[in-house]
């Protein structure tokens, strides 16, 4: 009925990839709330699969059947207008009939380049999809067939300096604290100590935030989106001077996405780690540190640091003083 | 769940507190085993940390607290028990101990590593070594004095039995040596050591006692970590003196705290054993040099002395090893406690000197030199303090320190070798010196001592002079008299341990004696003089004994009389005359045994001045009469002449006194002087039946003049038994007429008594008289010998 009405489709189309069953399948939350799985991919992988198309009524008038492959990047504020970075486009097929029944095209694009990662954040999405369009005169019939894309980046394990900084109120409070590296994989560890070297307050308790800021726009005019990650307690009660406090973070308990800077002039995702000391008049002391994310290539499944991780040394860098805020 | 705020004050807000928390325990336990048994591994470690929040709290007391350790404590040994039976087979436990550390919190967060991680050394999985090492350094996230130190008590606990120790143990787990053992718990004692001195600092600073009360209650906490440390086997004496103790001792002097110091130096003490302590004294009295001026330094020394004396003592120990100079160490460290630190008082280097002191004798008892040493030491201790900072608790402390030696020897001949002795003794007040003078006294008769040399006498009693004599510093008060009397009865039987074997000597100690007690005043010699007449007496008896061997024995014999009549003269002279009057009495028997005439008529001649001199009541003068009597009747030495004066003076003196009834009777006394008295010249008795007669008769005279009925009676009574007596005896002057006319009296007169009680008495010996006499005449019959009654009638 809907058919003969000229609402609704009139055609079934479903977009197979091949071997998208082994893929791997990465969980994205959408801005309603709910969630997707994607079949993952990498920059250069292939994509290769065919279009079925079930056509419904006796048979189906077109003026062509295009497949794309598109990157793009959609504010959430501006939908109409999305940006995309990537286009492949195949001919299906010519204008022409297609005959009541079941139709299946085969199509392949090679060693496809994917420069970004799938980012579906607060104020802006980067995804990539297939996209079936069947021209029709009035209304095209369209089906987007998304999929995931992750980038892997490698940095030699050696080649990585500390996070070492004093800071402190004078006369009141002078911490040293140290994190192992300034670059972290996914599914690194956040290895460090803080030392007390004057300590006048009455401290409560000391806990890291893990911080991610999504930026969208360029410049001035960007709009900055905060989320506390995680809030994660390292220290109860109040030391003395000499005191050294391990930390250790495991990255792998929580959702991260790579760090990403100015992604097509459009967004950037930074995430940043927060050392609070909250004193017993509830006042708290922060020093905020950027750490780069970046994903690390699954080489085998191990990827828990287990015991014996030992808290790297570094080089020390400059004296900063830490904010206070009443809260 | 808060962390927030001060713990709650009153006790049923705690109950409440408390109460609420067990049940949210319980809840979640609950939670946390239903998934343990459905093998829901992860959700079951997410309930135990759920569980776990309630370790958070700042609500509880200290005590409270630790009931809620308890409980949860309880509930994670469920997990850790899973862990290790179920989840180590298949499962990866390097997995799990990083999934545990996921917990945002770090009280829930390190409970569940330590609970994960000692699985993992449990199922032999992981290295031990670096699981030891990161739990324990881990740890140092929880920086809250009351949580971190149950949280490392946690640890302790669920290590108790994963600690690498012997070498044995490290082939079943691969890694990890009694070292690492060490070093984990050296850490962790320092860490918990470090938390239960914050304490201290933490709150309102009036609340310093409430805190430090709080604090020892969680003493046992840090003390576990020696425990475990004393626990291990791998440890050797070696290892303990060059590993484990110096990390304790650091540690104990870092921390500065008075109330930490002293307890885990008592602590150490105790865990450790003591041939670990010998192989160490020196490191741990010098740290004691180090401890806070508040430290119980005593309490420490004195415990550790306490040990090793016992050590010594016990016969499996195999005593203290030749090779470490016990006696040294302990005198030189000691030594320079007392004069270097602060905070030990005058009484306390007495009260440590006093256990260096009781060492020496345990494990030197043959080296009074040491003896000597450690009390010149006391002596110039005391002698550096101004005698007004010395109070009486320093002094009784040096009272007990003297006494050492005395129980150590039992034998005070040993303790006047001590040359320090007297001199520090003397440092003691009045009172105290009168105490140890007693003691040293009972000690000498308990042990039965003799002691032999005028010299050692000398100072023996120069020792106990604050019984012998009045001292400068005595209270003038009012004095016990039965404690005085006591003390002095005391000092009576010291006279009888004063003996040398060989005469001469005995003489001098005795003369020695003599010096101290004649200066003892007049309130002592009547218990310090008396015993030392008969020791002088004892002494006539050994000369005499000895005379053979002896050319001058007479001579001699005469110093020792004339040394006896000084004496009773100076127990005269202090108004004591029936005293020396019966001291007269014995001087003359003594004189009488050994046939010394004179001498012996000269001791009666002043027995009897005495009488006449000092004696006038007439209560005494009846006994006194009584022992003349009786004395003469038994001497032997006396030729006629004297004895006639004697006998006669006695007759005369029993003759003038005062009452009929006591003249009665001294006459009729001295009936026995004319019958048993002997004379030198025959040396048998006298048996004069014609005096005695006269006596007797004397006496009813006497006895007729008495007004009184009744006591008339019971003397005629008592001059009818001296006559049967005598007819007993055979004397030919008493008659039958004689008795039978006295009896007759007594027949007549005694209808004319009353009836009470005296009288009943009276007729009653009467009876009793006159049944002796039917028995005899009953005995009499048909034999030929005796006395022969059976002419007597009895009316």
């Amino acid at each position: 009925m809907a058919g003969l009405l000229g609402f609704g489709n009139t055609a079934d189309v479903i977009v197979f990839l091949n071997e998208e069953e082994d893929k791997k399948k990465i969980e994205y939350r959408l801005e309603d709330g709910t969630k997707t799985k994607l079949p993952l991919f990498y920059d250069g992988d292939n994509l290769s699969g065919r279009v079925k198309i079930h056509v419904k009524s006796n048979k189906l008038q077109h003026s062509g059947v295009q497949l794309e492959f598109v990157g793009q990047i959609m504010l959430l504020s501006d939908k109409s207008n999305p940006q995309e970075f990537t286009s492949l486009v195949r001919q299906l097929s010519k204008p022409g009939e297609l005959s009541q029944g079941a139709h299946e095209f085969p199509y392949e694009f090679l060693h496809v380049e994917k420069p970004f990662e799938s980012f579906y954040g607060v104020n802006v999405r980067l995804r990539y999809f297939l996209r079936v369009t069947i021209e029709k005169r009035f209304a095209n019939i369209v089906k987007e067939k998304p999929i995931a894309v992750q980038t892997l980046h490698l940095y030699p394990e050696t080649d990585q300096s500390s996070l070492k900084m004093e800071v402190g109120i004078e006369d009141c409070l002078h911490i040293e604290f140290e994190y192992n590296k300034q670059r972290y994989h996914l599914r690194d560890v956040i290895l460090g100590k803080i030392y007390f070297l004057l300590v006048r307050v009455k401290i409560k308790h000391m806990q890291i935030d893990l911080i991610r800021k999504e930026i969208t726009g360029a410049g001035n005019s960007g709009i900055s989106e905060t989320e506390t990650v995680t809030k994660y307690e390292i220290m109860d009660g109040a030391p003395v001077k000499g005191e050294c406090i391990p930390i250790r973070f495991f990255l792998g308990a929580y959702e991260l996405t790579p760090t990403m800077k100015d992604i097509n002039k459009k967004f950037s995702v930074r995430y940043y780690i927060n050392l609070v000391l909250l004193d017993e008049d509830d006042r708290r002391y922060f020093k905020q540190q950027e750490v780069i994310l970046w994903r690390k290539q699954d080489k085998t499944k191990k990827n828990c640091s287990g015991v014996g991780l030992i808290i790297g040394g570094g080089t020390s860098t400059d004296m900063d003083t830490a904010k206070e805020e009443k809260s | 769940m808060t962390t927030q705020g001060e713990p709650g004050s009153s006790l049923e807000d705690q109950e409440k507190l408390l109460d609420d928390a067990v049940r949210r325990v319980k809840r979640n336990a609950f939670d946390m085993k239903r998934c343990l048994d459905q093998s829901q591994v992860m959700d079951g470690v997410n309930h135990a940390g759920t569980m776990l929040d309630e370790m958070r709290t700042s609500l509880l007391s200290p005590k409270s607290y630790y009931m809620l350790y308890m409980n949860v404590s309880d509930e994670l040994m469920h997990l850790s028990q899973f862990l290790v039976d179920e989840y180590g087979k298949g499962n990866r436990m390097p997995d799990l101990y990083e999934l545990v550390q996921y917990c945002g919190n770090i009280v829930p967060r390190l409970y569940l590593l330590v609970t994960v991680g000692t699985a993992y050394i449990k199922v032999r999985e992981g290295s031990r070594k670096n699981i030891l090492r990161d739990l324990v350094e881990m740890c140092r996230g929880v920086q809250h004095p009351l949580r971190g130190l149950f949280l490392r008590n946690y640890l302790l606990q669920c290590t108790r039995l994963a600690l690498p120790d012997t070498g044995q143990d490290k082939e079943q787990y691969g890694d990890g040596g009694v070292e690492d053992s060490i070093e984990f718990i050296h850490l962790n004692f320092g860490e918990m050591n470090k938390l239960w001195v914050r304490m201290q600092y933490q709150g309102h600073s009036r609340e310093k006692e409430k805190r430090e009360k709080e604090r020892l209650e969680l003493r046992v906490l840090v003390g576990t970590n020696l425990v475990r440390l004393s626990d291990l086997q791998g440890i050797d004496a070696e290892c303990y003196k060059k590993q484990v103790l110096p990390g304790i001792l650091d540690q104990v002097i870092q921390c500065r705290d008075p109330i930490s110091q002293e307890y885990l130096l008592e602590c150490v003490i105790s865990v450790f054993p003591d041939e670990f302590h010998l192989q160490t004294l020196e490191s741990i009295l010098r740290t004691c040099q180090k401890l806070h001026e508040r430290v119980a330094i005593r309490k420490i020394v004195v415990s550790l002395l306490e040990r090793l004396i016992k050590f010594s003592e016990n016969p499996d120990s195999g005593g203290i090893p030749s090779d470490i100079l016990i006696f040294n160490i302990f005198s030189v460290e000691v030594s320079e406690l007392i004069q270097n630190h602060k905070s030990v008082a005058t009484v306390d280097g007495l009260a440590m000197l006093s256990s260096v002191l009781n060492l020496a004798l345990t494990v030197y008892p043959k080296e009074i030199s040491y003896v000597d040493q450690l009390l010149s030491f006391c002596l110039k201790c005391v002698e550096s303090v101004p005698e007004a900072d010395i109070n009486n608790i320093t002094l009784k402390e040096l009272l007990k320190l003297l006494k050492v030696p005395i129980d150590a020897y039992n034998h005070v001949l040993t303790i006047i070798k001590l040359e320090t002795y007297a001199p520090l003794m003397a440092r003691l007040g009045y009172q105290h010196r009168k105490d140890l003078s007693v003691y040293l006294c009972q000690n000498l008769i308990d042990t039965g001592i003799e002691i032999p040399t005028p010299q050692e006498a000398e100072e023996f009693l120069g020792l106990i002079e604050s019984l012998i004599k009045k001292q400068s510093d005595e209270p003038t008060g009012e004095i016990d008299p039965e404690d005085f009397s006591e003390e002095q009865n005391l000092v009576g039987q010291v006279v009888h341990r004063l003996v040398s074997p060989v005469n001469d000597q005995q003489y001098h100690v005795l003369t020695t004696a003599k010096k101290y007690f004649t200066e003892g005043g007049e309130e002592r010699l009547r218990y310090t003089l008396p015993p030392l007449v008969f020791a002088a007496m004892k002494l006539v008896r050994r000369y005499y004994a000895d005379k053979d061997a002896d050319d001058k024995w007479e001579k001699k014999l005469q110093h020792i009389f004339q040394f006896i009549s000084q004496i009773i003269h100076s127990i005269s002279s202090a108004g004591l005359s029936e005293l020396s009057l019966r001291l007269f009495i014995q001087a003359a028997l003594s004189a009488d045994r050994v046939h010394v005439e004179t001498i012996a008529y000269e001791f009666v001649s002043q027995a009897f001045m005495i009488y006449e001199e000092e004696i006038s009541d007439s209560k005494a003068q009846m006994s006194a009469i009584t022992l003349l009597v009786g004395m003469l009747e038994q001497m032997g030495s006396l030729g006629e002449e004297n004895h006639e004066t004697l006998r006669s003076k006695c007759a005369v003196t029993s003759n003038k006194l005062l009452r009929k009834s006591n003249q009665c009777r001294a006459v009729a006394l001295c009936s026995n002087l004319f019958w048993s008295g002997r004379i030198a010249e025959s040396n048998a008795h006298l048996r004069d039946g014609q005096r005695v007669v006269e006596c007797l008769r004397k006496a009813l005279k006497i006895a007729n003049q008495c007004m009184e009925a009744a006591a008339q009676v019971q003397l005629f009574i008592e001059v009818l038994n001296y006559y049967l007596y005598y007819y007993e005896k055979e004397c030919e002057s008493v008659t039958i007429q004689i008795l039978e006319q006295l009896i007759r009296k007594i027949n007549d007169s005694l209808p004319h008594l009353g009836a009470n009680e005296e009288a009943e008495q009276i007729h009653k010996h009467f009876q009793l008289t006159i049944q002796h006499v039917v028995h005899r005449q009953k005995l009499s019959e048909g034999s030929t010998g005796g006395p022969n009654y059976a002419k007597l009638k009895i009316i």
